[in-house]
């Protein structure tokens, strides 16, 4: 058996968002499918989150994307329908997902809320002839659960999920490195995983253009002009990668980040935002036994001009009011006095917390710092997160705890295959 | 058939050893008024589970105002919920 050639599905839905909030509506008696209409997922524009999450496909026609504020998109279709989002829902579908996967393969990634990798090696015994299976496991989706899928087929997830891509909805598409210089290399190379808005210009200035211009590039001038990240992508561009089908080896790091309601001008009000991000960042280091020996602050100005800095911990910690300490001061080296509209808090560098380094410098207990933490968090998953708050934020319209995805952690978006 | 969706209260039995079986809703309709149906017969039962939400739907068969009808329930599992389907 070994040696054989591995085979790989990518399994990508197709406008998740908008097409389980309409399967969920049809489920409930609506009568208008909203994937029909150009319909899309936005944040609340109030809350100033009023950017496009999801559109349907007549919604592109309307020249739409995602990412783009609600007010462009109106302005692009009058007419059209905009639902807030249900992270609930889409966690409830995607479970549904990959418990019909699973019957396909015990090997199962799932690699965003709406993406997952298959591993199919071997299972043609079972299962028959892999397009065949693509074809009767894209159907089972649209039939029990009711909403479409794409399917990229390959011998590695990078061509899968290049082949996923290729045209929607509901196809099953291969891409075998055979076929890559038919298929792959003739798009543009923006199109190509990891090749972003950074990556593009400097690939344009070399005169690469297309997918196949970067295969065909020499890697040595591309290793000195981008680093590893060259040697990356001109493998990609071949078609060679090959990491296993599995859950990722871990978290890379744990963020919040929040756009307020407001513009925050003064530096009592960001240090609330601060505590209340770290207070979550903190809990799911935490729920993720994990410690952190690197903090970062990110913000974003009132005219949208973004900045971060970040600083190494002496020592790596879990503990809320460590997070907290760093991000303060780290705010205050940076923060220039402009109104903010969003705060994030990060924190990176992750080591396993089962065991801790104390460091004799460090102010207080640590010990009795990481009960306390344990202490909050455990009334927190009994009884609601509300339960218990720091006194700060006692009649200061601020959430004690800020940032969303807290129920289980699911990457939204992923670089790493 | 035409697709209603309207909550109802229902009467039913959930037998130790399967699935739930409506005898009897209460709907009520626009102006306030309430109608009691009987479910003569269930024709048969099947479940979904679109977006991953599992419900129950019930083809059943009664007497409404003199004439034989067939309609559908659901029950929704997640929330223990009834519903007239289509009627």
């Amino acid at each position: 058996m070994a040696g054989k050639r591995k085979i790989i599905f990518h399994i990508d839905v197709n406008s998740a968002y908008l097409s389980w909030e309409a399967v969920d509506r049809l489920q409930h008696g609506a009568s208008l499918d909203i994937r029909t209409i150009p319909a899309v997922i936005g944040g609340n524009p109030e809350k100033r989150h009023g950017i496009v999450l999801a559109k349907s496909i007549p919604a592109k026609k309307y020249q739409i994307k995602t990412g783009e504020t609600l007010y462009a998109a109106r302005l692009k279709c009058p007419d059209l329908a905009i639902f807030p989002p249900r992270y609930d829902l889409y966690i409830r579908c995607s479970e549904a997902m990959l418990e019909l996967l699973r019957e396909y393969s015990p090997h199962i990634q799932r690699y965003s809320i709406d993406e997952v990798f298959l591993d199919y090696t071997h299972m043609e015994e079972h299962f028959g002839d892999p397009i065949e299976a693509a074809h009767q496991i894209k159907d089972r989706i649209h039939g029990e659960l009711g909403f479409t899928v794409n399917i990229g087929i390959s011998t590695n997830k990078l061509l899968a999920k290049m082949a996923s891509d290729f045209s929607k909805p509901n196809k099953v598409h291969t891409l075998f490195p055979a076929e890559v210089p038919e298929k792959l290399w003739p798009l543009p190379v923006e199109e190509l995983f990891m090749v972003g808005r950074a990556t593009a210009p400097k690939l344009h200035r070399f005169g690469i253009y297309t997918i196949g211009d970067l295969a065909r590039a020499d890697p040595d001038l591309l290793k000195k002009r981008l680093k590893s990240h060259g040697l990356l992508i001109w493998n990609y561009a071949n078609g060679r990668e090959d990491s296993p089908v599995g859950d990722l080896p871990g978290i890379k790091s744990v963020g919040n980040s929040s756009t307020i309601a407001f513009d925050v001008e003064d530096r009592k009000t960001a240090h609330m935002f601060l505590l209340s991000l770290s207070e979550m960042v903190g809990m799911r280091l935490r729920n993720a036994g994990y410690l952190a020996q690197l903090v970062a602050v990110s913000l974003k100005t009132k005219d949208f001009f973004s900045y971060s800095h970040q600083r190494k911990l002496y020592t790596a910690t879990d503990a809320t009011n460590q997070i907290y300490g760093a991000a303060a001061s780290l705010f205050d080296e940076m923060w220039q006095g402009e109104p903010l509209r969003a705060i994030g808090v990060r924190a990176g560098a992750l080591v396993d917390g089962s065991l801790q380094q104390l460091s004799l410098f460090d102010p207080g207990n640590a010990w009795k710092e990481r009960a306390m933490d344990a202490a909050v968090d455990k009334i927190r998953n009994k009884y609601g997160s509300n339960m218990i708050m720091r006194a700060v934020f006692l009649h200061s319209g601020i959430r004690p705890l800020t940032g969303g995805v807290w129920e289980e952690d699911y990457p939204m978006m992923s670089s790493i295959l | 058939m035409k697709v209603l969706m309207k909550p109802i209260d229902v009467i039913a039995t959930y037998p130790r050893d399967g699935l739930p079986i409506p005898h009897r809703y209460r709907i009520a309709d626009t102006d306030g008024s309430t109608q009691v149906i009987k479910v003569d017969r269930i024709l048969y039962r099947t479940e979904e589970k679109l977006a991953g939400n599992r419900m129950l739907i019930y083809r059943c068969q009664s007497i409404i105002a003199g004439s034989r009808r067939v309609y559908e329930l659901k029950y929704e599992l997640s929330t223990c919920r009834w519903f007239l389907f289509k009627m």
